[in-house]
């Protein structure tokens, strides 16, 4: 009987043994991620990545570069269409509304609840979480977001007398004057490769002031663009007088806006808080940075986020999904928040991952990595300074610049060149309402 | 060979169907791959008003041409396609014919000159762009810096003019090469018996070339000006995305990039097929005039 029973137990322990090594020995199931993340970014995602692989044996994540964020969301769409897609993709803010009406993605919030993954998703940072929900839940996973901020010369500014750029728009341009009369620098400002992102769209939020109807589209596709009557037109021709008064500068193919700025010919530049990792390594000028200026007599509002976030496709497998899941749970994890910030300047997307860096005392060493955060959370959002839900806002974007380009090759003035640039969005916006009516 | 032979020659091969069916077969498939199947979807697109994952599709005809022949965008990228192409067929044929009839005239080290002015044939399109938009950049640029040491204004950020001159030297310089190659070949078959009863009754090297060179050179500078303007209509693209993406205000967005910007960067995708299907149908034409007035005048006997 005892034999017999330690036979029995022997062979059972034998089993599980076996059963157990083939578990491991068993083929991690590999999923596909593309992503638009290059140079020291893209080091970045790859060590990520390395680190979600290295902490399980189940899931194996490929990460692979694609090109810019145009590249990436053209691949994603050929590769549907060919329904050879990756399971993730990190695409850009302002493919929000084509992604979410695309019937080609999982809202991520419910694809994680299904799979029964605890994410605090009240957590995440409003300016954040506000721009990729819809009803309330997240459609995509927020992965880099990020808020223009204002970057300056320090030795420029004290040379010229002043302790830091202004707060409005109008002392910043007289400080910027004087900076060039003096022959401090050969130029105020370089003028940003996204400067529709911090002049135009974050000057309409941080003013409060309507970029279009229906909340910016956040209540509904039959939005319409309506910044040629508010003060963008005037914000328009004092970058265009700027530019006549060689206070601003483009930088232009064969020459990037960072390195004129890094390289101390010019003052100050606005871009993203994401120019951090580079600006930090490329630099040898004694920089610092602030907030976006606003105008005289208003109370600044927030501004708002660019980006991108990973959206999860439809057609593959469950256990890639299980993997996907697990991966984008890691991702949501403070830790992997508080190391991504830290090494990128993109802001943390959740409150414990900010309440992290901050009790280490990150911000005492790092005054500038704070300041889109608190930028991004300044007072209560406003309908106009939510964000903004624009169907083929690419379009939009492309047509809205063709228009400021005249008027800075003097060809149109401000106000009319904005009027077409509002007509002409809205036509490409009746197109995408026309696509996707009752969708949203 | 003679006629008899010929007919031997194509009996033995014709003999079966599954042979010569098998030998076209590699051309067939890519052809249908490459070009037959792109080009009827195409079409079919530009019918279509469609989102970018094409899982929401709606038929609206003539709508797509129709927006476009309304669009005062689309008219202004017409206009800067046909000057931009105008010049830089001016540009290559008269640089290339330069070269060409002075390279003739060079005694020594021949080959070496020959093989400097070949060169951008070698360099990839985009590299060529950044290296004359870097070149003729107002803030870095050497050359820009010798301009406006000179007193010109120069901008091509700004001003449309300028980029426009920008985009046609860097497309001419990178095109020069091939116009070069047949202009140097055309003047080899000039009989050199003309030009030296020319020179010896006393015409000096322009007047020659003026009355001997340049009227016998017609078909091949024919040819040329039409293979000018396929290259100036279909594969600019790279130039003029690396030097100014189209800009500035559309200053320089030819038709082909116009293509491209709404269909891979706008997602437009009707639009964009519409477009191409206007930029084969000009194909089309290019492809006729050459095999009315050109196929048609050269002779392969010599």
């Amino acid at each position: 009987m005892n034999i017999l029973r330690r036979r029995l137990a022997f062979t059972a322990i034998a089993a599980a043994l076996v059963a157990g090594t083939q578990a491991a020995r068993a083929e991690p199931v590999q999923v596909q991620w593309w992503h638009a993340m290059s140079g020291t970014l893209g080091e970045r995602v790859d060590e990520l990545v390395k680190k979600f692989n290295a902490s399980q044996q189940k899931y194996v994540v490929v990460a692979t570069y694609k090109g810019n964020y145009d590249d990436v969301i053209n691949g994603t769409i050929a590769a549907y269409r060919a329904k050879r897609a990756p399971q993730m993709v990190q695409i850009y803010e302002r493919g929000f509304m084509t992604m979410m009406l695309s019937d080609a993605v999982l809202p991520v919030q419910d694809f994680m609840t299904q799979r029964h993954y605890q994410i605090d998703w009240k957590d995440f940072v409003g300016p954040v979480a506000g721009f990729y929900s819809y009803k309330g839940k997240l459609q995509a996973m927020p992965f880099n977001s990020s808020s223009p901020i204002l970057w300056y010369n320090k030795t420029h500014f004290e040379k010229a007398g002043f302790a830091k750029p202004a707060q409005t728009w109008g002392e910043l341009e007289k400080q910027l004057y004087t900076i060039k009369q003096k022959g401090i620098s050969a130029c105020g400002t370089v003028l940003p490769g996204d400067y529709h992102w911090s002049y135009l769209e974050n000057y309409s939020a941080i003013n409060d002031l309507p970029y279009a109807t229906k909340a910016n589209g956040y209540k509904g596709l039959d939005t319409e663009f309506v910044y040629n009557k508010t003060m963008v037109v005037q914000q328009v021709g004092r970058m265009k007088k700027w530019l006549d008064d060689g206070v601003m500068e483009i930088a232009g193919q064969g020459a990037n806006p960072e390195q004129l700025f890094a390289s101390g010919r010019c003052s100050t530049l606005l871009a993203s808080t994401a120019a951090h990792g580079n600006i930090e390594r490329l630099a040898k000028i004694d920089w610092s940075a602030t907030y976006l200026p606003w105008e005289q007599g208003k109370t600044p509002k927030n501004s708002t986020i660019g980006g991108a976030s990973i959206w999860v496709l439809k057609g593959s497998k469950p256990a890639e999904y299980e993997a996907t899941a697990a991966f984008l749970d890691f991702l949501a994890k403070p830790d992997t928040q508080v190391w991504w910030h830290k090494v990128t300047g993109y802001v943390p997307l959740t409150d414990k991952a900010y309440q992290i860096a901050k009790m280490e005392g990150y911000y005492k060493d790092h005054p500038t990595r704070e300041i889109a955060i608190l930028q991004l959370g300044r007072g209560t959002p406003t309908e106009n300074s939510l964000g903004f839900h624009f169907g083929n806002f690419t379009q939009t974007m492309f047509a809205q610049r063709e228009e400021v380009d005249a008027v800075f090759a003097g060809k149109k003035q401000p106000q009319a060149a904005m009027d077409s640039a509002v007509q002409r969005g809205n036509e490409v916006l009746r197109q995408f309402e026309k696509l996707n009516k009752g969708k949203y | 060979m003679n006629a008899g032979n010929d007919n031997g020659l194509k009996r033995a091969h014709f003999d079966k169907v599954r042979l010569p069916v098998l030998l076209l077969l590699p051309q067939l498939t890519i052809l249908l791959l490459f070009f037959f199947i792109p080009s009827l979807r195409a079409l079919t697109q530009a019918f279509l008003l469609s989102d970018p994952f094409g899982n929401s599709v709606q038929f609206v005809g003539f709508d797509n041409f129709r927006q476009l022949l309304a669009s005062e965008v689309y008219r202004e990228s017409v206009q800067v396609t046909v000057v931009f192409t105008l010049a830089q067929n001016a540009l290559t044929i008269a640089a290339a014919l330069v070269l060409a009839f002075a390279s003739d005239r060079v005694i020594r080290g021949k080959g070496l000159y020959k093989s400097i002015i070949l060169l951008p044939y070698a360099i990839a399109p985009v590299i060529a762009g950044i290296l004359w938009a870097f070149l003729f950049n107002p803030a870095v640029g050497p050359l820009a810096q010798l301009l406006r040491g000179a007193g010109v204004a120069w901008d091509p950020n700004r001003n449309g003019t300028d980029a426009m001159v920008l985009v046609v030297l860097a497309a001419s310089w990178k095109h020069i090469c091939y116009d070069y190659i047949f202009l140097l070949a055309g003047l080899l078959a000039i009989p050199s018996s003309l030009m030296e009863a020319a020179a010896v009754d006393g015409a000096r090297p322009l007047r020659r070339f003026f009355t001997i060179g340049l009227p016998l050179l017609g078909p091949t500078l024919f040819f040329l000006a039409v293979m000018n303007f396929v290259y100036g209509f279909f594969e600019v693209f790279a130039i003029i995305h690396a030097v100014t993406r189209g800009g500035p205000a559309g200053a320089t967005n030819v038709m082909v990039y116009k293509v491209f910007t709404d269909g891979f960067v706008n997602l437009d995708l009707g639009s964009s097929a519409a477009q191409s299907v206007i930029l084969m149908a000009f194909a089309l034409v290019m492809t006729l005039l050459q095999f009315r007035y050109v196929e048609r005048n050269v002779n392969y006997d010599s």
